[in-house]
């Protein structure tokens, strides 16, 4: 019987990450170019462009280091997806006095190029994305973008709900008015 | 703001909510309501949507510079451990009459246990000392009583297993006690059999734990139902039991 496209990945990555767990680096390669799109798109949105690479490279360190922990529960990716999201939120309470230094200035978005565009939208929407206000950026990314529901985001965050949907609409509010030209 | 926007933002507040179904059956009928007789909040809700569409269909882009020469040096450097798993102390070398452990893993385990920061597991073997086991279940169940709810989704759980937010602990379990003095008097008698450098690296890992479970104590006198304290008692306590279960395995592996 011939396997899906899907199926065919999919395996491909289990056995890559059966052998990376042995000590194979190249598989772990195979697996690093696989999932660095996502993973780094989650930093970037999460703790700006300037912090992105550097984390993501220590996502990446620290799921070599536990890969002897994954038990294959769930798909290899959700467990990625988890592992570094952890790494995200503990780099943002290590920097959360120096955000409470920064400007939480919704007007940020002022400067941020108008009416983009066609072929720039993409990029003026994650430009726009990053002049948002931390608190209300990062909800924004984890519950409009990865797909995050308010109380998995008061989880993670030590938020409350109430905070996490106020601050989802803040962000929708400002992103629209900055975009209205969609 | 102007005058339109601040007579309408009691109705816009709402319209998130609106668009991911949050709001109870008649917070939804009224903004429906309204939403039938504004056409400027119709037009909110209609580029919030937008907005919302565009999120969720953003694509990722790779990195400007690949970041793999980075890793790959990272990955192969002593103090990052040399192989996946360099956070577990290994259960191998059974043919070796002494038991030894690269520099990177000694290095690797040391650092870890020294940080005590979270996401230390220890693989469990089969063989444990009967008490042990009884102390390590003991353990579990303080942390399995924390409260979950049913519609709790699994990452939640997840995250929820994550936090320290235990019931407390008692501060002495005499099960607990006798399973650790078993176990350490086991290692004693075993320890002849163990590479000094492995040695060394139990000792200063078992002291270090130590330090932590008596200043999470010591705390917890002062502040009794500080959750944060409790479960850091809990998991130093567990990962005390657990480095010792792992050394004495040891000592009979090399047998």
């Amino acid at each position: 019987m011939a396997l899906s496209g899907e199926t065919l990945v999919r395996n491909g990555i289990e056995s890559d990450v059966a052998l990376a767990a042995r000590g194979d680096s190249s598989a772990f390669e195979r697996l690093y170019r696989t999932h660095v799109t996502r993973i780094h798109g989650l930093t970037r949105r999460m703790l700006g462009s300037h912090m992105a690479d550097e984390v993501t490279q220590d996502i990446f360190v620290r799921t070599w280091q536990k890969l002897g922990q994954f038990r294959g529960e769930s798909a290899f990716s959700t467990w990625l997806h988890r592992l570094a999201l952890n790494v995200v939120i503990e780099r943002r309470r290590a920097f959360a006095v120096q955000r409470g230094r920064m400007a939480d200035d919704p007007s940020a978005l002022d400067h941020v190029t108008v009416a983009p565009a066609r072929a720039d939208l993409r990029v003026d929407f994650e430009a726009a994305m990053e002049q948002l206000p931390v608190g209300a950026r990062e909800i924004f990314v984890l519950h409009d973008v990865e797909g995050h529901k308010h109380r998995e985001i008061a989880v993670l965050l030590g938020i409350t709900s109430g905070t996490s949907k106020r601050q989802l609409h803040r962000a929708r509010m400002l992103m629209r008015k900055h975009l209205g030209g969609l | 703001m102007t005058l339109h926007e601040a007579l309408h933002e009691e109705w816009t507040d709402k319209l998130s909510d609106f668009l991911d179904d949050e709001l109870t059956p008649e917070e939804r009928y009224a903004v429906e309501s309204h939403l039938q007789g504004c056409a400027s909040c119709a037009a909110v809700l209609e580029e919030l949507k937008q907005v919302v569409a565009r999120a969720r269909t953003l694509e990722g882009r790779p990195p400007r510079a690949d970041l793999w020469p980075e890793i790959a040096a990272r990955i192969d450097r002593n103090q990052e451990g040399a192989r996946p798993g360099a956070d577990v102390l290994p259960m191998r070398a059974r043919a070796a009459r002494r038991v030894t452990f690269t520099m990177p893993q000694l290095a690797a385990a040391s650092l870890l246990i020294a940080a005590m920061s979270g996401g230390l597991v220890w693989s469990l073997r089969d063989r444990m000392v009967n008490r042990s086991a009884e102390a390590s279940r003991s353990i579990s169940s303080v942390e399995s009583s924390r409260p979950t709810s049913p519609e709790t989704s699994p990452m939640e759980r997840e995250a929820l297993a994550e936090r320290p937010d235990v019931v407390p602990v008692a501060l002495a379990d005499a099960q607990y006690d006798a399973a650790v003095a078993d176990l350490e008097r086991a290692l004693k008698q075993g320890r002849g059999r163990l590479d000094p450098a492995t040695i060394t690296i139990v000792e200063h890992n078992l002291q270090t734990i130590d330090e932590a479970i008596r200043q999470a104590r010591e705390a917890l006198v002062a502040d009794p139902a500080n959750t944060y304290l409790s479960g850091h008692l809990v998991e130093a306590r567990r990962r005390k039991l657990d480095l010792l279960r792992r050394a004495t395995a040891l000592t009979s592996e090399s047998d």
